[in-house]
Protein backbone atom coordinates (compact mmCIF):
# COMPACT_ATOMS: atom_id res chain seq x y z
CA UNK A 1 0.00 0.00 0.00
CA UNK A 2 2.73 2.83 1.05
CA UNK A 3 4.75 1.74 -2.14
CA UNK A 4 2.01 1.90 -4.10
CA UNK A 5 1.81 5.58 -2.64
CA UNK A 6 4.84 6.38 -2.89
CA UNK A 7 5.71 5.18 -6.54
CA UNK A 8 2.48 7.22 -7.49
CA UNK A 9 4.16 10.18 -6.53
CA UNK A 10 6.45 9.93 -9.31
CA UNK A 11 4.35 11.84 -11.47
CA UNK A 12 3.31 14.53 -9.33
CA UNK A 13 7.32 15.44 -8.49
CA UNK A 14 7.24 15.60 -12.69
CA UNK A 15 4.43 17.98 -12.95
CA UNK A 16 5.53 20.13 -10.19
CA UNK A 17 9.44 19.97 -11.83
CA UNK A 18 7.83 21.17 -14.84
CA UNK A 19 5.50 23.65 -13.26
CA UNK A 20 8.44 25.35 -11.52
CA UNK A 21 11.18 24.91 -14.47
CA UNK A 22 8.23 26.51 -16.82
CA UNK A 23 6.89 29.39 -14.57
CA UNK A 24 10.98 30.21 -13.87
CA UNK A 25 11.98 31.02 -17.50
CA UNK A 26 8.66 32.75 -18.22
CA UNK A 27 9.59 35.07 -15.59
CA UNK A 28 13.30 35.70 -16.27
CA UNK A 29 12.33 36.19 -20.26
CA UNK A 30 10.12 38.91 -19.02
CA UNK A 31 11.64 40.55 -16.50
CA UNK A 32 10.21 43.61 -17.36
CA UNK A 33 12.14 45.91 -14.80
CA UNK A 34 15.32 45.35 -13.30
CA UNK A 35 15.52 44.97 -9.78
CA UNK A 36 11.68 42.16 -10.31
CA UNK A 37 14.59 39.31 -9.66
CA UNK A 38 15.39 41.35 -5.83
CA UNK A 39 12.19 40.34 -4.67
CA UNK A 40 11.93 36.04 -5.67
CA UNK A 41 13.68 33.18 -4.33
CA UNK A 42 16.81 32.10 -4.14
CA UNK A 43 18.26 35.04 -6.71
CA UNK A 44 17.26 37.69 -3.97
CA UNK A 45 20.20 35.96 -1.77
CA UNK A 46 22.91 36.02 -4.60
CA UNK A 47 24.44 39.74 -6.21
CA UNK A 48 22.77 41.08 -8.54
CA UNK A 49 24.29 40.47 -11.84
CA UNK A 50 24.38 36.63 -10.55
CA UNK A 51 20.78 37.02 -10.07
CA UNK A 52 19.00 35.82 -13.46
CA UNK A 53 21.82 32.66 -13.67
CA UNK A 54 20.66 31.94 -10.33
CA UNK A 55 16.88 32.16 -11.56
CA UNK A 56 18.05 29.79 -14.96
CA UNK A 57 20.15 27.79 -13.47
CA UNK A 58 17.53 26.39 -10.85
CA UNK A 59 14.93 25.71 -13.43
CA UNK A 60 18.61 23.57 -15.57
CA UNK A 61 18.32 21.39 -12.87
CA UNK A 62 14.28 21.28 -12.35
CA UNK A 63 14.78 19.71 -16.19
CA UNK A 64 17.60 17.54 -15.64
CA UNK A 65 15.92 16.01 -12.76
CA UNK A 66 12.39 15.91 -14.76
CA UNK A 67 13.97 14.50 -18.01
CA UNK A 68 15.76 12.18 -15.96
CA UNK A 69 12.73 11.26 -13.44
CA UNK A 70 10.70 10.08 -16.76
CA UNK A 71 12.99 8.98 -18.72
CA UNK A 72 15.15 6.84 -16.67
CA UNK A 73 14.64 4.58 -13.55
CA UNK A 74 17.80 5.28 -11.89
CA UNK A 75 17.85 6.15 -8.44
CA UNK A 76 20.70 8.66 -9.04
CA UNK A 77 17.70 10.83 -9.78
CA UNK A 78 15.19 9.77 -7.59
CA UNK A 79 17.93 10.62 -4.80
CA UNK A 80 18.81 13.77 -6.82
CA UNK A 81 15.36 15.23 -6.51
CA UNK A 82 15.16 14.56 -2.92
CA UNK A 83 18.64 16.49 -2.05
CA UNK A 84 17.51 19.03 -4.44
CA UNK A 85 13.99 19.41 -2.25
CA UNK A 86 15.65 19.09 0.68
CA UNK A 87 18.56 22.10 0.12
CA UNK A 88 15.04 24.29 -1.12
CA UNK A 89 13.62 23.75 2.46
CA UNK A 90 16.71 24.95 3.78
CA UNK A 91 17.49 27.69 1.45
CA UNK A 92 13.69 28.95 2.05
CA UNK A 93 14.03 28.70 5.81
CA UNK A 94 17.17 30.72 5.24
CA UNK A 95 15.14 33.13 3.06
CA UNK A 96 12.77 33.33 5.52
CA UNK A 97 15.43 34.30 8.33
CA UNK A 98 17.38 36.27 6.40
CA UNK A 99 14.86 38.51 3.91
CA UNK A 100 11.52 37.78 5.17
CA UNK A 101 10.04 40.24 2.39
CA UNK A 102 10.60 38.27 -0.67
CA UNK A 103 8.72 35.29 -2.18
CA UNK A 104 10.03 32.29 -2.54
CA UNK A 105 10.06 32.06 -6.45
CA UNK A 106 9.17 28.96 -6.15
CA UNK A 107 6.88 29.42 -9.71
CA UNK A 108 8.39 32.47 -10.97
CA UNK A 109 6.79 35.80 -10.12
CA UNK A 110 3.69 34.46 -9.16
CA UNK A 111 5.58 33.28 -5.79
CA UNK A 112 6.11 37.01 -5.04
CA UNK A 113 4.24 36.40 -1.51
CA UNK A 114 6.56 36.64 1.64
CA UNK A 115 8.02 32.86 2.20
CA UNK A 116 5.57 31.04 4.86
CA UNK A 117 4.81 28.21 6.81
CA UNK A 118 3.20 26.40 3.96
CA UNK A 119 5.93 27.20 0.94
CA UNK A 120 8.07 25.57 3.53
CA UNK A 121 5.54 22.75 4.18
CA UNK A 122 5.59 22.65 0.62
CA UNK A 123 9.41 21.87 -0.03
CA UNK A 124 9.00 19.28 3.29
CA UNK A 125 6.18 17.60 1.45
CA UNK A 126 8.21 17.48 -1.74
CA UNK A 127 11.51 16.31 0.06
CA UNK A 128 9.24 13.21 1.66
CA UNK A 129 7.73 12.07 -1.73
CA UNK A 130 11.36 12.23 -3.13
CA UNK A 131 13.10 10.58 -0.41
CA UNK A 132 9.92 7.85 -0.58
CA UNK A 133 10.69 7.19 -4.78
CA UNK A 134 14.16 6.24 -4.27
CA UNK A 135 12.26 3.02 -2.22
CA UNK A 136 9.74 1.90 -5.26
CA UNK A 137 10.34 0.06 -8.67
CA UNK A 138 12.91 1.13 -10.25
CA UNK A 139 11.02 2.21 -13.28
CA UNK A 140 10.93 5.31 -15.24
CA UNK A 141 8.27 7.71 -14.98
CA UNK A 142 6.35 7.61 -18.27
CA UNK A 143 6.14 3.61 -17.07
CA UNK A 144 4.31 4.28 -13.99
CA UNK A 145 2.07 7.12 -16.15
CA UNK A 146 1.15 4.61 -18.66
CA UNK A 147 0.19 1.78 -15.88
CA UNK A 148 -1.77 3.84 -13.73
CA UNK A 149 -3.69 1.91 -11.57
CA UNK A 150 -7.09 3.76 -9.73
CA UNK A 151 -5.52 3.28 -6.30
CA UNK A 152 -2.59 4.55 -8.12
CA UNK A 153 -4.66 7.92 -9.60
CA UNK A 154 -6.44 8.50 -6.21
CA UNK A 155 -3.00 8.56 -4.47
CA UNK A 156 -1.83 10.85 -7.23
CA UNK A 157 -4.73 12.87 -6.63
CA UNK A 158 -4.33 13.00 -3.26
CA UNK A 159 -0.49 14.40 -3.37
CA UNK A 160 -1.64 17.17 -5.56
CA UNK A 161 -4.45 18.06 -3.57
CA UNK A 162 -1.67 18.21 -0.32
CA UNK A 163 0.60 20.27 -2.66
CA UNK A 164 -2.24 22.84 -3.21
CA UNK A 165 -3.21 23.20 0.06
CA UNK A 166 0.46 24.44 0.65
CA UNK A 167 0.32 26.30 -2.57
CA UNK A 168 -0.59 30.01 -1.83
CA UNK A 169 0.31 31.13 -5.53
CA UNK A 170 -3.24 29.34 -6.68
CA UNK A 171 -5.12 31.90 -4.64
CA UNK A 172 -3.15 34.93 -6.61
CA UNK A 173 -3.38 33.26 -9.64
CA UNK A 174 -7.22 33.14 -9.36
CA UNK A 175 -7.51 36.37 -7.50
CA UNK A 176 -5.33 38.12 -10.90
CA UNK A 177 -8.12 36.00 -13.26
CA UNK A 178 -11.01 37.41 -11.14
CA UNK A 179 -10.64 40.82 -10.91
CA UNK A 180 -9.52 42.88 -14.54
CA UNK A 181 -8.77 46.54 -13.77
CA UNK A 182 -11.72 48.40 -14.00
CA UNK A 183 -12.73 49.84 -17.14
CA UNK A 184 -11.02 53.36 -15.71
CA UNK A 185 -7.93 51.57 -15.05
CA UNK A 186 -7.75 50.36 -18.94
CA UNK A 187 -5.89 51.48 -21.76
CA UNK A 188 -8.41 51.87 -24.27
CA UNK A 189 -7.76 52.53 -28.28
CA UNK A 190 -10.04 55.75 -29.63
CA UNK A 191 -10.49 54.27 -32.34
CA UNK A 192 -12.85 51.30 -30.82
CA UNK A 193 -14.65 53.93 -29.00
CA UNK A 194 -15.21 55.77 -32.73
CA UNK A 195 -16.23 52.75 -34.76
CA UNK A 196 -18.98 52.47 -31.69
CA UNK A 197 -19.91 55.86 -31.91
CA UNK A 198 -20.02 55.44 -36.35
CA UNK A 199 -22.12 52.37 -35.46
CA UNK A 200 -24.34 53.74 -32.81
CA UNK A 201 -28.04 55.38 -33.04
CA UNK A 202 -26.86 58.45 -31.82
CA UNK A 203 -24.54 58.70 -34.64
CA UNK A 204 -27.04 58.21 -37.45
CA UNK A 205 -29.47 60.62 -35.77
CA UNK A 206 -27.41 63.65 -35.64
CA UNK A 207 -24.98 63.21 -38.52
CA UNK A 208 -26.98 65.69 -40.48
CA UNK A 209 -25.95 68.28 -38.12
CA UNK A 210 -21.99 67.65 -38.62
CA UNK A 211 -20.75 69.88 -40.90
CA UNK A 212 -17.41 67.76 -41.00
CA UNK A 213 -17.15 63.55 -40.24
CA UNK A 214 -13.65 64.20 -38.91
CA UNK A 215 -13.82 65.17 -35.03
CA UNK A 216 -11.94 68.63 -33.96
CA UNK A 217 -11.63 66.98 -30.56
CA UNK A 218 -11.29 64.24 -28.34
CA UNK A 219 -10.31 63.23 -24.96
CA UNK A 220 -11.11 60.56 -22.12
CA UNK A 221 -11.96 60.99 -18.90
CA UNK A 222 -13.02 57.97 -16.67
CA UNK A 223 -14.94 55.47 -18.66
CA UNK A 224 -16.25 57.59 -21.34
CA UNK A 225 -15.25 59.29 -24.65
CA UNK A 226 -15.65 62.20 -25.56
CA UNK A 227 -15.44 63.63 -29.84
CA UNK A 228 -16.58 67.00 -31.14
CA UNK A 229 -17.60 67.58 -33.99
CA UNK A 230 -18.50 71.24 -35.57
CA UNK A 231 -21.99 71.50 -36.47
CA UNK A 232 -25.10 73.17 -36.76
CA UNK A 233 -27.98 73.69 -34.80
CA UNK A 234 -31.27 73.51 -36.82
CA UNK A 235 -31.82 77.12 -36.31
CA UNK A 236 -28.77 77.11 -38.57
CA UNK A 237 -26.17 78.42 -35.71
CA UNK A 238 -22.89 77.06 -35.74
CA UNK A 239 -22.24 74.85 -32.60
CA UNK A 240 -20.57 71.95 -31.48
CA UNK A 241 -21.97 68.54 -31.50
CA UNK A 242 -20.15 66.29 -29.00
CA UNK A 243 -20.73 62.63 -28.31
CA UNK A 244 -19.92 60.90 -25.25
CA UNK A 245 -18.74 56.80 -25.91
CA UNK A 246 -19.28 54.81 -22.52
CA UNK A 247 -16.11 52.79 -23.36
CA UNK A 248 -17.58 49.29 -21.79
CA UNK A 249 -19.53 46.76 -23.50
CA UNK A 250 -20.18 46.28 -27.22
CA UNK A 251 -23.03 48.24 -27.08
CA UNK A 252 -22.20 51.10 -24.98
CA UNK A 253 -24.60 53.82 -24.11
CA UNK A 254 -23.85 57.48 -26.35
CA UNK A 255 -24.92 60.14 -25.29
CA UNK A 256 -25.16 63.38 -27.52
CA UNK A 257 -25.13 67.64 -26.87
CA UNK A 258 -24.75 70.58 -28.82
CA UNK A 259 -23.51 73.54 -27.04
CA UNK A 260 -23.14 76.88 -29.03
CA UNK A 261 -19.99 79.28 -29.05
CA UNK A 262 -20.94 81.24 -25.82
CA UNK A 263 -21.10 77.71 -23.91
CA UNK A 264 -24.71 77.39 -23.52
CA UNK A 265 -26.62 73.54 -24.27
CA UNK A 266 -28.15 74.24 -27.33
CA UNK A 267 -32.10 71.47 -27.14
CA UNK A 268 -31.47 69.07 -30.12
CA UNK A 269 -34.54 66.97 -29.50
CA UNK A 270 -37.59 68.08 -32.08
CA UNK A 271 -39.81 67.04 -29.37
CA UNK A 272 -38.97 66.74 -25.73
CA UNK A 273 -39.62 63.37 -24.62
CA UNK A 274 -41.14 63.98 -21.35
CA UNK A 275 -42.67 67.24 -19.80
CA UNK A 276 -41.82 68.18 -16.55
CA UNK A 277 -44.48 69.00 -14.41
CA UNK A 278 -44.45 70.56 -11.13
CA UNK A 279 -47.06 70.17 -8.62
CA UNK B 1 -6.01 65.27 -32.47
CA UNK B 2 -6.06 69.34 -32.42
CA UNK B 3 -6.39 70.22 -28.78
CA UNK B 4 -8.61 72.92 -27.98
CA UNK B 5 -9.12 74.79 -24.41
CA UNK B 6 -9.56 73.53 -20.89
CA UNK B 7 -12.65 75.28 -20.74
CA UNK B 8 -14.43 74.07 -23.73
CA UNK B 9 -13.63 70.71 -22.89
CA UNK B 10 -15.36 71.43 -19.26
CA UNK B 11 -18.21 72.43 -20.74
CA UNK B 12 -18.59 70.24 -23.47
CA UNK B 13 -18.28 67.15 -21.09
CA UNK B 14 -20.73 68.60 -18.97
CA UNK B 15 -23.71 69.17 -21.20
CA UNK B 16 -22.95 65.35 -22.53
CA UNK B 17 -23.13 64.08 -19.25
CA UNK B 18 -25.79 66.47 -17.66
CA UNK B 19 -23.11 67.42 -14.78
CA UNK B 20 -22.94 70.13 -13.23
CA UNK B 21 -20.07 72.74 -13.94
CA UNK B 22 -17.60 72.83 -11.19
CA UNK B 23 -15.80 76.36 -11.05
CA UNK B 24 -12.11 75.98 -10.34
CA UNK B 25 -11.17 77.62 -6.78
CA UNK B 26 -11.03 76.70 -2.85
CA UNK B 27 -13.35 75.16 -1.11
CA UNK B 28 -14.59 76.48 1.84
CA UNK B 29 -12.93 73.86 4.90
CA UNK B 30 -11.21 74.39 7.75
CA UNK B 31 -9.64 77.55 9.03
CA UNK B 32 -9.36 81.03 7.38
CA UNK B 33 -8.75 80.82 3.20
CA UNK B 34 -5.12 81.17 2.25
CA UNK B 35 -4.21 83.06 -0.81
CA UNK B 36 -0.88 83.16 -2.72
CA UNK B 37 0.77 86.22 -4.31
CA UNK B 38 3.71 86.23 -6.48
CA UNK B 39 5.79 88.50 -7.85
CA UNK B 40 9.32 90.45 -7.80
CA UNK B 41 10.14 92.77 -4.12
CA UNK B 42 10.73 96.25 -4.90
CA UNK B 43 11.15 96.92 -1.14
CA UNK B 44 10.83 94.95 1.99
CA UNK B 45 11.20 95.86 5.57
CA UNK B 46 10.53 94.34 8.97
CA UNK B 47 6.86 95.11 8.55
CA UNK B 48 5.92 95.72 4.99
CA UNK B 49 6.75 94.34 1.96
CA UNK B 50 6.11 96.05 -1.44
CA UNK B 51 5.66 93.44 -4.68
CA UNK B 52 5.27 93.73 -8.54
CA UNK B 53 3.08 91.32 -9.28
CA UNK B 54 3.55 89.54 -12.88
CA UNK B 55 0.07 91.56 -14.26
CA UNK B 56 2.10 94.85 -13.66
CA UNK B 57 0.45 95.93 -10.24
CA UNK B 58 2.27 97.25 -6.98
CA UNK B 59 0.93 95.08 -4.02
CA UNK B 60 1.65 96.37 -0.32
CA UNK B 61 1.13 93.60 1.94
CA UNK B 62 1.99 93.49 5.82
CA UNK B 63 4.33 91.32 7.26
CA UNK B 64 3.12 89.26 10.14
CA UNK B 65 5.02 89.02 13.40
CA UNK B 66 5.49 85.17 12.74
CA UNK B 67 5.73 85.50 9.13
CA UNK B 68 9.05 83.64 8.14
CA UNK B 69 11.08 83.30 4.95
CA UNK B 70 12.92 81.08 2.81
CA UNK B 71 16.13 81.94 0.52
CA UNK B 72 17.69 78.61 0.42
CA UNK B 73 17.47 78.72 4.61
CA UNK B 74 15.27 80.28 6.70
CA UNK B 75 15.95 84.23 6.92
CA UNK B 76 14.46 86.86 8.12
CA UNK B 77 12.39 88.95 6.01
CA UNK B 78 13.88 91.92 6.01
CA UNK B 79 16.62 89.84 5.19
CA UNK B 80 15.25 89.40 1.59
CA UNK B 81 17.19 90.87 -1.20
CA UNK B 82 15.01 93.22 -3.61
CA UNK B 83 14.42 91.61 -6.89
CA UNK B 84 13.87 88.30 -5.73
CA UNK B 85 10.77 86.41 -7.26
CA UNK B 86 8.71 85.34 -3.97
CA UNK B 87 5.89 83.31 -3.12
CA UNK B 88 3.73 84.64 -0.75
CA UNK B 89 1.04 82.89 1.36
CA UNK B 90 -1.09 85.44 2.51
CA UNK B 91 -4.04 85.83 5.07
CA UNK B 92 -6.68 87.88 5.49
CA UNK B 93 -7.49 88.07 1.88
CA UNK B 94 -3.98 88.22 0.92
CA UNK B 95 -3.26 91.39 2.80
CA UNK B 96 -1.05 89.98 5.81
CA UNK B 97 2.29 87.71 5.47
CA UNK B 98 2.27 84.23 6.58
CA UNK B 99 5.25 82.72 5.02
CA UNK B 100 7.30 83.79 2.07
CA UNK B 101 9.53 81.75 0.26
CA UNK B 102 12.32 83.75 -2.38
CA UNK B 103 13.32 82.30 -5.27
CA UNK B 104 12.69 78.46 -4.83
CA UNK B 105 12.83 76.29 -7.26
CA UNK B 106 12.13 72.45 -7.74
CA UNK B 107 14.13 70.67 -9.90
CA UNK B 108 12.35 67.32 -10.75
CA UNK B 109 13.53 65.05 -13.79
CA UNK B 110 15.68 62.04 -14.49
CA UNK B 111 19.49 62.37 -14.55
CA UNK B 112 21.20 62.34 -17.90
CA UNK B 113 24.88 62.97 -16.71
CA UNK B 114 26.56 64.56 -13.69
CA UNK B 115 29.65 66.52 -13.88
CA UNK B 116 33.02 64.65 -11.96
CA UNK B 117 34.81 66.63 -9.59
CA UNK B 118 34.64 66.96 -5.96
CA UNK B 119 33.39 70.38 -5.63
CA UNK B 120 30.48 71.73 -7.07
CA UNK B 121 28.44 69.20 -9.61
CA UNK B 122 26.50 70.24 -12.38
CA UNK B 123 23.50 67.82 -13.17
CA UNK B 124 21.72 67.48 -16.55
CA UNK B 125 17.84 66.49 -16.13
CA UNK B 126 15.63 65.32 -18.61
CA UNK B 127 12.08 66.77 -17.31
CA UNK B 128 9.53 65.01 -19.58
CA UNK B 129 8.40 66.00 -23.18
CA UNK B 130 6.89 69.63 -22.32
CA UNK B 131 9.52 70.61 -20.04
CA UNK B 132 12.25 70.07 -21.77
CA UNK B 133 15.85 69.88 -20.42
CA UNK B 134 17.35 71.23 -17.12
CA UNK B 135 20.69 72.38 -15.76
CA UNK B 136 21.72 72.37 -11.83
CA UNK B 137 24.34 73.26 -10.19
CA UNK B 138 24.99 70.89 -6.55
CA UNK B 139 26.73 72.78 -4.72
CA UNK B 140 29.22 70.75 -2.26
CA UNK B 141 27.66 72.49 0.97
CA UNK B 142 24.75 70.53 -0.18
CA UNK B 143 25.74 67.69 -1.67
CA UNK B 144 25.99 65.39 1.36
CA UNK B 145 22.54 66.09 2.50
CA UNK B 146 21.52 65.56 -0.92
CA UNK B 147 23.06 62.07 -1.40
CA UNK B 148 21.37 61.46 1.94
CA UNK B 149 18.02 60.63 0.07
CA UNK B 150 19.61 60.48 -3.34
CA UNK B 151 22.42 57.36 -3.46
CA UNK B 152 22.01 56.97 -7.35
CA UNK B 153 23.62 59.82 -8.71
CA UNK B 154 23.72 57.92 -12.26
CA UNK B 155 22.13 58.78 -15.27
CA UNK B 156 18.47 56.80 -15.70
CA UNK B 157 18.16 57.76 -12.07
CA UNK B 158 14.74 59.99 -10.79
CA UNK B 159 15.98 63.46 -9.00
CA UNK B 160 13.80 65.44 -7.31
CA UNK B 161 15.40 68.43 -5.30
CA UNK B 162 14.06 72.03 -3.78
CA UNK B 163 16.56 74.88 -4.36
CA UNK B 164 17.10 78.35 -5.61
CA UNK B 165 17.25 80.12 -8.82
CA UNK B 166 20.55 82.68 -8.40
CA UNK B 167 21.64 84.30 -11.48
CA UNK B 168 19.52 82.44 -13.59
CA UNK B 169 21.32 79.30 -12.10
CA UNK B 170 19.06 76.00 -10.02
CA UNK B 171 21.03 75.24 -7.08
CA UNK B 172 19.78 72.61 -5.32
CA UNK B 173 19.76 72.84 -1.37
CA UNK B 174 17.39 70.37 -0.04
CA UNK B 175 16.43 66.63 -0.94
CA UNK B 176 12.10 66.71 -1.81
CA UNK B 177 12.06 63.57 -1.78
CA UNK B 178 14.07 59.98 -1.40
CA UNK B 179 15.07 58.83 -4.61
CA UNK B 180 13.21 55.83 -6.09
CA UNK B 181 15.47 52.85 -6.20
CA UNK B 182 14.30 51.95 -9.52
CA UNK B 183 15.26 53.65 -12.80
CA UNK B 184 12.54 55.57 -14.63
CA UNK B 185 11.53 53.54 -16.80
CA UNK B 186 11.51 50.49 -14.19
CA UNK B 187 8.26 51.81 -12.46
CA UNK B 188 6.30 49.41 -10.13
CA UNK B 189 3.24 47.98 -11.59
CA UNK B 190 -0.20 48.76 -9.78
CA UNK B 191 -1.53 46.97 -7.13
CA UNK B 192 -4.56 45.11 -8.75
CA UNK B 193 -8.23 46.62 -9.14
CA UNK B 194 -9.78 44.12 -6.47
CA UNK B 195 -12.72 46.14 -5.89
CA UNK B 196 -13.40 48.94 -9.11
CA UNK B 197 -12.42 51.93 -9.43
CA UNK B 198 -12.63 53.93 -5.90
CA UNK B 199 -13.84 57.69 -6.39
CA UNK B 200 -10.77 59.45 -4.29
CA UNK B 201 -7.53 57.94 -4.73
CA UNK B 202 -5.24 58.70 -2.04
CA UNK B 203 -1.42 59.32 -1.99
CA UNK B 204 1.41 62.37 -2.37
CA UNK B 205 0.72 65.94 -3.80
CA UNK B 206 3.80 67.60 -4.96
CA UNK B 207 4.06 71.21 -6.58
CA UNK B 208 6.14 72.23 -9.58
CA UNK B 209 7.49 75.78 -10.96
CA UNK B 210 6.89 74.40 -14.51
CA UNK B 211 3.10 75.99 -14.73
CA UNK B 212 2.44 79.25 -15.50
CA UNK B 213 2.67 82.11 -13.24
CA UNK B 214 -0.10 82.06 -11.42
CA UNK B 215 -1.77 79.28 -12.89
CA UNK B 216 -3.97 77.10 -10.44
CA UNK B 217 -4.04 73.74 -12.48
CA UNK B 218 -2.55 70.88 -11.83
CA UNK B 219 -0.54 67.90 -13.87
CA UNK B 220 -2.16 64.12 -13.91
CA UNK B 221 -0.15 61.38 -14.88
CA UNK B 222 -2.99 58.92 -15.85
CA UNK B 223 -3.60 60.62 -19.10
CA UNK B 224 -4.19 58.83 -22.67
CA UNK B 225 -1.18 59.01 -24.78
CA UNK B 226 -2.49 60.00 -27.85
CA UNK B 227 -4.68 62.33 -26.42
CA UNK B 228 -1.81 64.51 -24.29
CA UNK B 229 0.70 64.11 -27.08
CA UNK B 230 3.02 62.70 -24.68
CA UNK B 231 4.97 59.22 -25.22
CA UNK B 232 5.64 59.14 -21.27
CA UNK B 233 2.07 59.59 -19.65
CA UNK B 234 0.01 56.95 -18.28
CA UNK B 235 2.40 55.36 -15.93
CA UNK B 236 1.87 55.26 -12.33
CA UNK B 237 2.23 52.69 -9.41
CA UNK B 238 -1.18 53.43 -7.76
CA UNK B 239 -4.28 52.56 -9.50
CA UNK B 240 -5.52 55.85 -10.93
CA UNK B 241 -8.30 56.17 -13.69
CA UNK B 242 -7.52 57.96 -17.00
CA UNK B 243 -8.63 61.73 -17.18
CA UNK B 244 -8.07 64.13 -19.77
CA UNK B 245 -6.58 67.49 -19.54
CA UNK B 246 -9.37 69.68 -18.97
CA UNK B 247 -10.78 67.60 -16.15
CA UNK B 248 -11.35 68.99 -12.79
CA UNK B 249 -9.97 67.66 -9.99
CA UNK B 250 -11.07 68.10 -6.45
CA UNK B 251 -7.96 68.02 -4.16
CA UNK B 252 -7.78 67.39 -0.81
CA UNK B 253 -4.89 68.62 1.58
CA UNK B 254 -5.42 65.41 4.48
CA UNK B 255 -2.63 67.14 6.61
CA UNK B 256 -4.22 71.20 6.42
CA UNK B 257 -7.94 69.96 6.14
CA UNK B 258 -7.85 72.21 2.70
CA UNK B 259 -9.72 70.99 -0.41
CA UNK B 260 -9.56 73.26 -4.15
CA UNK B 261 -11.16 71.86 -6.99
CA UNK B 262 -8.22 72.32 -9.58
CA UNK B 263 -8.36 71.95 -13.56
CA UNK B 264 -5.58 69.31 -14.96
CA UNK B 265 -3.65 71.61 -17.18
CA UNK B 266 -0.62 69.40 -17.94
CA UNK B 267 0.61 65.70 -18.21
CA UNK B 268 2.73 64.26 -14.96
CA UNK B 269 4.12 61.79 -16.74
CA UNK B 270 7.54 62.41 -14.46
CA UNK B 271 5.32 62.63 -11.13
CA UNK B 272 3.73 59.32 -12.14
CA UNK B 273 7.22 57.80 -11.89
CA UNK B 274 7.83 58.81 -8.78
CA UNK B 275 6.53 55.60 -6.62
CA UNK B 276 7.25 57.68 -2.99
CA UNK B 277 4.79 58.52 -0.17
CA UNK B 278 4.81 61.80 2.07
CA UNK B 279 5.40 61.96 5.45
CA UNK B 280 3.86 65.44 6.29
CA UNK B 281 1.49 63.86 8.69
CA UNK B 282 1.58 60.36 8.92
CA UNK B 283 2.90 58.14 5.90
CA UNK B 284 0.56 58.65 2.77
CA UNK B 285 0.00 55.61 0.67
CA UNK B 286 2.25 55.08 -1.93
CA UNK B 287 2.60 56.86 -5.27
CA UNK B 288 2.74 60.68 -6.97
CA UNK B 289 -1.26 61.37 -8.33
CA UNK B 290 -0.85 65.19 -8.62
CA UNK B 291 1.35 67.89 -9.15
CA UNK B 292 0.33 71.15 -8.21
CA UNK B 293 1.38 74.76 -9.52
CA UNK B 294 3.23 76.40 -6.63
CA UNK B 295 0.44 78.77 -6.35
CA UNK B 296 -2.35 76.39 -5.92
CA UNK B 297 0.28 74.10 -3.47
CA UNK B 298 0.32 77.31 -1.31
CA UNK B 299 -3.22 77.66 -1.09
CA UNK B 300 -4.33 74.27 0.12
CA UNK B 301 -2.13 74.93 2.78
CA UNK B 302 1.52 73.05 1.67
CA UNK B 303 4.85 74.33 2.59
CA UNK B 304 7.36 74.35 -0.45
CA UNK B 305 10.15 73.74 0.90
CA UNK B 306 8.62 70.02 2.30
CA UNK B 307 7.69 69.64 -1.21
CA UNK B 308 4.57 67.41 -0.51
CA UNK B 309 1.32 66.86 1.39
CA UNK B 310 -0.69 63.62 1.88
CA UNK B 311 -3.38 64.22 -0.98
CA UNK B 312 -7.01 62.70 -1.35
CA UNK B 313 -7.91 63.22 -5.28
CA UNK B 314 -11.25 62.58 -6.71
CA UNK B 315 -13.27 63.81 -9.56
CA UNK B 316 -15.21 67.16 -9.72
Amino acid sequence: MLTTIAAAQLPVLAALLAAGALAKVRTAVNESEPGALSRLGPAALVVERWRLPALLGCAAGEVVLLVGLMLTGHSLFRWGAATFFAVSTYVLWELRRRRPDVGCGCFGEVSAIPVGLRSLGRTMVLTAMAVGTVWTPPVPGWAVVAGLTWSQLAAVAGGLLVLAALSPEIEEAAARLRHRAPCEQRPLDPSTALSRLRSSAAWRAHERLLSSTEPVDSWRELCWRFFVYPGHSHAGDPADVVFAIYLSGRHPAVRVAMVDAAGRPIEIGSLQESIPVSA
Amino acid sequence: MPYRSVDRRRVLAAAALGRSLDEPGALPGDGELLRSVIGEILDVSPHLIVIDTPDGREERLVIAPWATAWRGEAVAPADLPPGAQVIIRALRSGRVVDRIWADITRITGVIQSVGSGSGDRTMELYCGPHRGRRTVVIPYRASGRLRVRHPQFEPGYLFDAIGVRENGVAQARLPATSQPPYRWTAVPEPPPGYSGAQSRISGTATWSDAFDHDEQGAAYPMLERSDADCQDAGVSCTGLPYLALGSMLNVRNVCAGRTSVLPIVACGCLAGRFCDRCLECGTSPRGRIVELSATAFVELGGDLTKGCFNARVGLG
